[in-house]
């Protein structure tokens, strides 16, 4: 067992869509901060979220006074003929002073290795790179730095990765949403919208979402399709298909997954112990009080852990999908 | 335009009880034309000290939405228009006059203004309502949470000399509600305990009874008698 002098403190990567938002996460003790551009170069581009240069800018520099970094992710896939946005978007990131990109594309990788060498490069987890040997392409040919893992990891598994591509980093996450797909493979949202997170930065757009109240509680509608219905006192979810109820053999459950939120906080001590490098929070969506909440346990949490202090006891039902958690694939319970 | 519509009376959320339910019974014999001052005055706060609200909201400047507060008896009309937009006080809004409509108590809608409370949570827990419009909705959402709003510190900043003093008499307010609501929370559960006594020992009866009737069909399907 890892003694506590000879753990590696991971980062705190924490999630933030408008500069408020920012300010909340560095204030709470986060060690990076990452954002995205108001267009579709970002998987979360959603009606009034995101920063445009000049709130880039300021965040960056209410950052970096602060001892904070500022990730920017441009992890959507350009559209073929048409990258115009997303070499813009590296660029603006890359003047701008960002700490580092994260990406997905393997196109837009090799431009931005190529065209601004001094810019630290992340994986995103959309490109899905789970294995040691597709790890090291990426390190090795773009110069990555740092990979995002797919949520599809045991620990001992994330563990066993990272004994054989240092000193490339690895960063997981460990709390909030989650995705059934293989990540930046998933079309569902495309069949019922026409859009996809992966080459419009959104996944389920709200344009295409309806709730309507009835006596019986609330149905949510994706794209014109009934995708769900919640009874008064049930707790709702997002209107993604994979969160969709449906009817197989005359029965109406969650086929694909139901609404829960991932949440690892009693498992800092094994991932730190796995050897990885920064801790995600997903959320950019979410507003500012979520990430100063989340920021402000996961600080707590990762200072105990480092401290060789019992994990603090913090309750975050309140703010989890569904009102419920789980550890995903960390564990693995089902096998 | 949506069906989405609010009237007094008919809204999806069960008001809490609380001080603002009491205050809402009190100003129903106001017309809330009385009220709009006061809510021309915020807007013109809110548009000075936090211009990128519209600037967010500029795809959605011609899509009005209701802010229905479920324990007072008006609600108000938001039309985010970033050259004129407005903030207007009403009895109810008729369907198909607006994009989308927000229901929630209050002082939950304030603490989702200010950052305190997160959207997505009250919206998971039901106790937050929307219809109609989702995107019109969630840029409003982004866009207000984005501000970082301090409603009495932007009322404040704009007082000059008087900031002082009103903060004295924000924060008084503050305290006052707050005790308020632990007296409305002793009273509410007051009133309740007896309903409260009753559904325990029905769910306890009901358990019980759950109990001998698995037990019973254990017995039947082992072929005894039921």
């Amino acid at each position: 067992m890892a003694s506590v002098a000879s753990l590696v403190r991971p980062e705190l990567v924490c999630p933030a869509g408008t500069p408020a938002a920012l300010r909340s996460a560095v204030d709470a003790g986060a060690d990076c901060v990452y954002v995205g551009f108001r267009d579709e170069t970002n998987a979360r581009n959603f009606p009034g979220l995101n920063f445009n240069r000049k709130e880039l800018a300021e965040g960056i520099a209410y950052a970096h006074e602060r001892g904070a970094k500022v990730l920017v992710a441009i992890n959507t896939f350009p559209r073929a003929g048409n990258p115009g946005i997303w070499h813009q978007a590296v660029a603006d990131a890359a003047r701008l002073k960002a700490d580092a990109a994260i990406l997905a594309d393997i196109g837009l990788i090799e431009h931005a290795h190529r065209a601004h060498p001094d810019l630290r490069l992340h994986l995103s987890v959309q490109a899905a790179a789970s294995n040691p040997d597709a790890i090291r392409f990426y390190a090795e040919r773009f110069g990555v730095k740092r990979v995002v893992l797919p949520r599809v990891l045991t620990v001992q598994e994330i563990a066993a990765v990272n004994a054989r591509i240092a000193p490339v980093e690895t960063e997981v996450f460990v709390f909030g949403g989650l995705c059934v797909m293989a990540e930046g493979r998933c079309a569902l949202s495309s069949y019922a919208t026409g859009q996809s997170p992966n080459m419009n930065g959104v996944c389920s757009p709200a344009g295409e979402v309806r709730y309507t109240e009835t006596a019986q509680g609330i149905t949510s509608e994706l794209g014109g399709f009934t995708i769900n219905k919640f009874a008064h006192d049930e707790p709702a979810g997002y209107p993604t298909l994979c969160k969709g109820r449906f009817i197989a053999k005359d029965k109406a459950s969650y086929l694909f997954e139901e609404p829960t939120s991932l949440n690892t906080l009693s498992m800092l001590p094994d991932l730190i112990k796995a050897g990885v490098t920064a801790f995600k929070i997903e959320g950019r969506q979410r507003g500012r009080a979520y990430v100063a909440a989340v920021v402000q346990a996961f600080r707590a949490g990762v200072d105990a852990v480092m401290a060789g202090k019992p994990l603090p006891d913090i309750d975050l039902d309140r703010i989890t999908e569904g009102g419920k958690q789980t550890t995903g694939a960390y564990e693995k319970a089902w096998r | 335009m949506t069906q989405a519509h609010a009237r007094a009376g008919t809204t999806p959320v069960t008001p809490p009880f609380s001080p603002v339910l009491l205050l809402g019974m009190a100003l129903k014999p106001f017309r809330p034309a009385a009220l709009q001052p006061l809510f021309d005055a915020m807007l013109k706060v809110v548009r000075r000290r936090h211009p990128d609200i519209l600037e967010r909201m500029a795809d959605y400047g011609d899509k009005a939405v209701c802010i229905d507060p479920v324990d007072l008896p008006f609600v108000i009309l938001l039309e985010p228009n970033a050259l004129d937009p407005r903030l207007t006080v009403r009895r109810a809004i008729e369907p198909g006059e607006v994009a989308a409509t927000i229901h929630g108590p209050l002082e939950m809608l304030i603490a989702l203004a200010e950052g305190k409370v997160d959207g997505d949570a009250l919206f998971f827990s039901r106790r937050l309502v929307i219809e109609g419009d989702t995107e019109v909705v969630v840029a409003l959402r982004n866009a207000i949470d984005g501000a970082g709003i301090d409603l009495i510190d932007d009322i404040a900043q704009e007082l000059g000399p008087l900031a002082r003093p009103f903060r004295g008499l924000a924060g008084a307010a503050i305290g006052l509600m707050s005790r308020m609501r632990e007296d409305f929370e002793t009273l509410r559960n007051a009133i309740i305990a007896p309903a409260v006594k009753d559904s325990a020992n029905q769910g306890a009866r009901i358990a019980q009874l759950e109990g001998e009737l698995k037990q019973l069909r254990k017995a039947a399907r082992r072929g005894g008698v039921a």
